[in-house]
């Protein structure tokens, strides 16, 4: 299904010159603005975010330049094995990831090309790699959903390093095999070094945190009344809500730049085997372009990162909510590290 | 009544083409434990140190605990049932053998989410349970409730085989113990267990490199096993996830190698064979064995669906005032085709596949038939994961191949070789059903080749190869992993949609279409399982 695609002879001046316009003309959207040169061509993209979530954003960067998107919707690591398994005859030009963790994978596997500095300066630093092979297009704040019923907000910690305290013994729910927590506890050891983190993990081991697999059971769980707090991601309840709006759940966010309110990133890149990469950089232009970040803010619930893009309806703006930003390369790096720190600490059982 | 079954091999050697045919399928066959085996070397595990490292032996452990004690209760579970559904008197038979192969079709992730969100506080059960009592209700976690959630989704691989082999049997022994005062378990126990103990073993393989392959559920319930183990390492320590893949595939090997020793195989057929008509009567254990199996076979299917339904109608409820509703037929019957029409080539292209290698083994005392059987068989227990992924890498090394790359046929390559378990002992319990002695008696009338195998062999194997075949169908319905890795782009099937709508916490989404899946599958078993089974008697 994979046609070959039609070599059309192709200037890196052109591609640059197409993400320029891209990025110029944010909110343009007519039809005499799409770059003739992107309208033969189709971009294959590994997406490890959901259809749901992103289509509509390709939907319109085909509508305006006239160029055909091809999107394999999988998890984010089987899109990491799968372009580092196909080698150099992967069909992948884009490949979209939900964590650092396996785009990071990539990047160190040497299968990301470098980005033009024209993309990596739509966000800030802390949502890019150093390596600029990858760049932040939305992310999620890590947050401690309660239950209403149970929980009197008074009593809700202002650090997540309280957890570990007696009086929330067997209170706090965690998913200790979830891509998002690792990431927690990998920005947790680049912040605080990894003897405090072994101890905090220690400690909600020794607080007996009930586990569940991931972030949609813990909200689950929570909202039911089994457990009264949950370590997750902060887009679970606004979601939970949607289908049944009388469930009694809050998002509690740590405050003043507490590591409990980290920032993770969903993130794009250019395979390097790519067949048009410029083509394919012109698809993440223009996923980090006005237009499709205030498309994202509308359909999804994580935060657009391009300054100036208001935070998704019923979500505070990402700088009340005090995110953290950790050096997102340690992110990507040391999971290895951060499973066995979890592993030791006993906290899975 | 034991005939020994050296008795029923042929003398001479196998055919050349046999031979060769075999030899070509199990290379196939071979893919994924291959590129196991050739990752390791590549990536340099250490896999002395990983497979006798502390944190190896402990998950290694609870996958066997788990997989043997699931694959005894699926195999109880599964002939008891097979046997009141064939053979006995009990009431609503037709609609049981509808129903009770359904709890396969269940993808193990949306079998365990439904159900332990059933068992949860606040959950369905604790409000049926309240009123009669009940306030706490156990925690569908761990050990126990791994092996409860899988023995419900397991024992139809055991059910169909056992079924197809006492639809075959004559009735008339079991008619005659029950006129001589026998009580129906004794009936049981002396003349059904010998008549199928090898459809019973095919069947409790089957459940046992399941169990030892799956993730979804004990993933979900907490039980820590080898496939979590791989899955955690899968990106961040690849050396160590294919040395433990491989582990699983040595164990795998073994545990085939030793069911093929241990089961002597069942005494071959009477040319009288059906007799579907005569049934037990059960006399008082009549309404006591229908409450089990509704007891049983209704929680496996109305426990998992009722959760279903209430995520549909929680999520159709709450947005039907905003406008833009929960739940979405858009694209379904799409779905719902090309999970069909790729489930039937499947179970089509995999019974047909392995027969070759089913006759080798069967009939002839064949070094390479036994050889080729293990690495069909064996290659079920690695993580779809790492079968979908070794097809890639082949696929893409292969020149003949590489231009069909994420296409169909090569999506159809992949489901065969991965679900190729299923058809292959069963079809050796089908080819084991036909007595050498008609075949000989008919080669020595005159008959061809093809023509003993139309008229003689294939009506007394029909039944064993079709029960294969919906053991395939209805496995090939839930596929996963493969099918987001190698289908076309836009291939969407009822199994993607389902995890795509988990993975976007649409609840109400992923309900409905759990729902439909169950369905089709229903439909699906009615025409090509049950029917086509009653056509042939």
């Amino acid at each position: 299904m994979i046609a070959p695609h039609p070599a059309t002879a192709r200037s890196l001046t052109t591609g640059v010159a197409l993400i320029g316009l891209l990025l110029a003309g944010c909110g343009s959207s007519s039809d005499d603005a799409a770059p003739a040169a992107l309208a033969d061509s189709t971009i294959t993209v590994y997406s490890g975010r959901g259809e749901d979530l992103i289509q509509p954003v390709f939907d319109r960067f085909e509508a305006e330049t006239g160029a055909i998107v091809e999107v394999r919707y999988l998890g984010s690591a089987e899109a990491a094995l799968l372009i580092d398994t196909e080698g150099d005859a992967s069909p992948a030009d884009v490949v979209i990831s939900q964590s650092p963790g396996a785009i990071g994978f990539l990047d160190q596997a040497g299968r990301l090309a470098p980005l033009d500095g024209s993309i990596l300066e739509r966000v800030d630093p802390g949502f890019r790699a150093a390596s600029g092979t990858w760049a932040g297009i939305t992310g999620r704040v890590r947050t401690l959903v309660y239950n209403t019923d149970l929980v009197d907000p008074s009593d809700l910690p202002v650090s997540v390093l309280d957890l570990v305290d007696e009086r929330f013994a067997g209170q706090v729910a965690v998913a200790p095999a979830n891509g998002s927590f690792q990431d927690f506890v990998t920005a947790m050891r680049a912040e605080l070094g990894d003897d405090v983190t072994a101890e905090w993990l220690a400690g909600m081991a020794a607080n007996d945190s009930p586990n569940y697999a991931k972030n949609s059971a813990i909200v689950d769980a929570v909202t039911r009344g089994e457990v009264p707090m949950g370590l997750v991601n902060h887009y679970y309840l606004p979601e939970a809500l949607e289908e049944d709006p009388g469930l009694p759940g809050e998002n509690h966010f740590f405050p003043d730049g507490d590591l409990g309110s980290l920032l993770i990133v969903s993130a794009a890149a250019v395979v390097d085997t790519s067949d048009h990469p410029e083509a394919a950089a012109a698809l993440i232009a223009y996923l980090l372009s006005d237009d499709a970040q205030r498309l994202s803010a509308e359909g999804e619930k994580e935060y657009p990162l391009v300054a100036g893009i208001a935070a998704p309806a019923g979500l505070a703006p990402l700088q009340d909510v005090a995110a953290v930003v950790v050096d997102l390369d340690v992110l990507a790096g040391g999971l290895a590290g951060t499973q066995d720190l979890i592993a030791q600490s006993g906290i899975e059982q | 009544m034991a005939s020994s079954s050296n008795a029923e091999h042929h003398a001479g050697r196998p055919p050349w083409g046999l031979t060769l045919g075999a030899t070509a399928i199990g290379l196939v066959f071979a893919g994924p434990l291959g590129y196991v085996v050739w990752q390791n070397l590549d990536l340099g595990s250490d896999f002395a140190d990983v497979v006798f490292s502390p944190d190896t032996i402990g998950p290694l452990r609870r996958s066997l605990v788990l997989a043997t004690s699931v694959a005894c209760s699926a195999a109880v579970i599964g002939t008891l049932l097979a046997w009141l559904i064939v053979r006995s008197d009990l009431p609503g038979r037709g609609l049981w053998r509808v129903l009770a192969p359904l709890p396969l079709v269940f993808p193990s992730f949306v079998g365990a989410t439904a159900l332990i969100s059933g068992f949860a506080t606040g959950g369905l059960l604790e409000r049926v349970v309240q009123p009669l009592g009940m306030d706490q209700l156990p925690e569908l976690a761990g050990f126990r409730a791994a092996w409860f959630v899988l023995t419900l989704f397991t024992y139809p691989y055991v059910y169909l085989l056992v079924g197809a082999r006492l639809r075959r049997l004559p009735a008339s022994l079991e008619e005659s113990a029950r006129l001589l005062g026998h009580r129906p378990m004794s009936v049981f126990t002396t003349i059904v267990l010998p008549q199928a103990r090898t459809a019973i073993s095919a069947g409790t393989l089957l459940v046992f490199l399941y169990t030892v392959s799956d993730f979804g559920a004990v993933e979900l319930l907490r039980y820590d096993t080898l496939t979590r183990s791989i899955y955690a390492s899968r990106l961040v320590d690849r050396p160590t996830a294919m040395a433990l893949s491989l582990l699983l595939g040595a164990v795998a090997v073994v545990v085939v190698a030793a069911e093929r020793a241990l089961v002597r195989r069942d005494p071959p057929l009477s040319g009288r064979t059906g007799g579907s008509g005569m049934r037990i009567r059960l006399g008082r254990w009549r309404w006591p064995a229908f409450a089990a199996v509704v007891a049983f076979v209704g929680f496996a299917i109305v426990g998992p669906v009722s959760s279903l339904a209430y995520w549909t109608i929680r999520g159709i409820d709450a947005t039907r005032s905003t406008g833009s509703l929960a739940v979405s037929a858009d694209g379904i019957g799409r779905a719902i085709s090309n999970t069909v029409l790729i489930s039937l080539a499947t179970a089509v292209a995999t019974v047909t596949v392995v027969l070759p290698i089913a006759y080798l083994t069967t009939r002839y005392r064949s070094r390479v038939g036994g050889a080729a059987n293990g690495l069909v068989v064996g290659g079920f227990a690695l993580p779809g994961l790492v079968t979908a992924l070794a097809l890639v890498f082949w696929v893409l090394n292969a020149p003949a191949l590489a231009g069909l790359y994420q296409t169909l046929p090569i999506l159809l390559l992949a489901y065969v070789i991965h679900f190729g378990a299923m058809a292959s002992r069963p079809s050796q319990v089908a080819v084991a059903t036909v007595p050498m002695r008609l075949e000989d008696a008919a080669r020595m009338l005159g008959a061809g080749r093809a023509r003993r195998f139309l008229t003689i062999e294939a009506p007394l194997m029909a039944p064993g190869l079709l029960a294969a075949a919906g053991l395939v169908l209805l496995s090939a319905m839930k596929e996963l992993p493969a099918t987001l890795l190698l289908a076309p782009i836009g291939f969407d099937t009822l199994a993607t949609r389902i995890w795509a709508s988990m993975d976007n916490v649409s609840y109400a989404q992923a309900g409905l279409e759990s729902m439909v899946l169950l369905a089709v599958s229903a439909v699906l078993t009615w025409l090509f399982v049950i029917r086509a089974a009653d056509r042939l008697d």
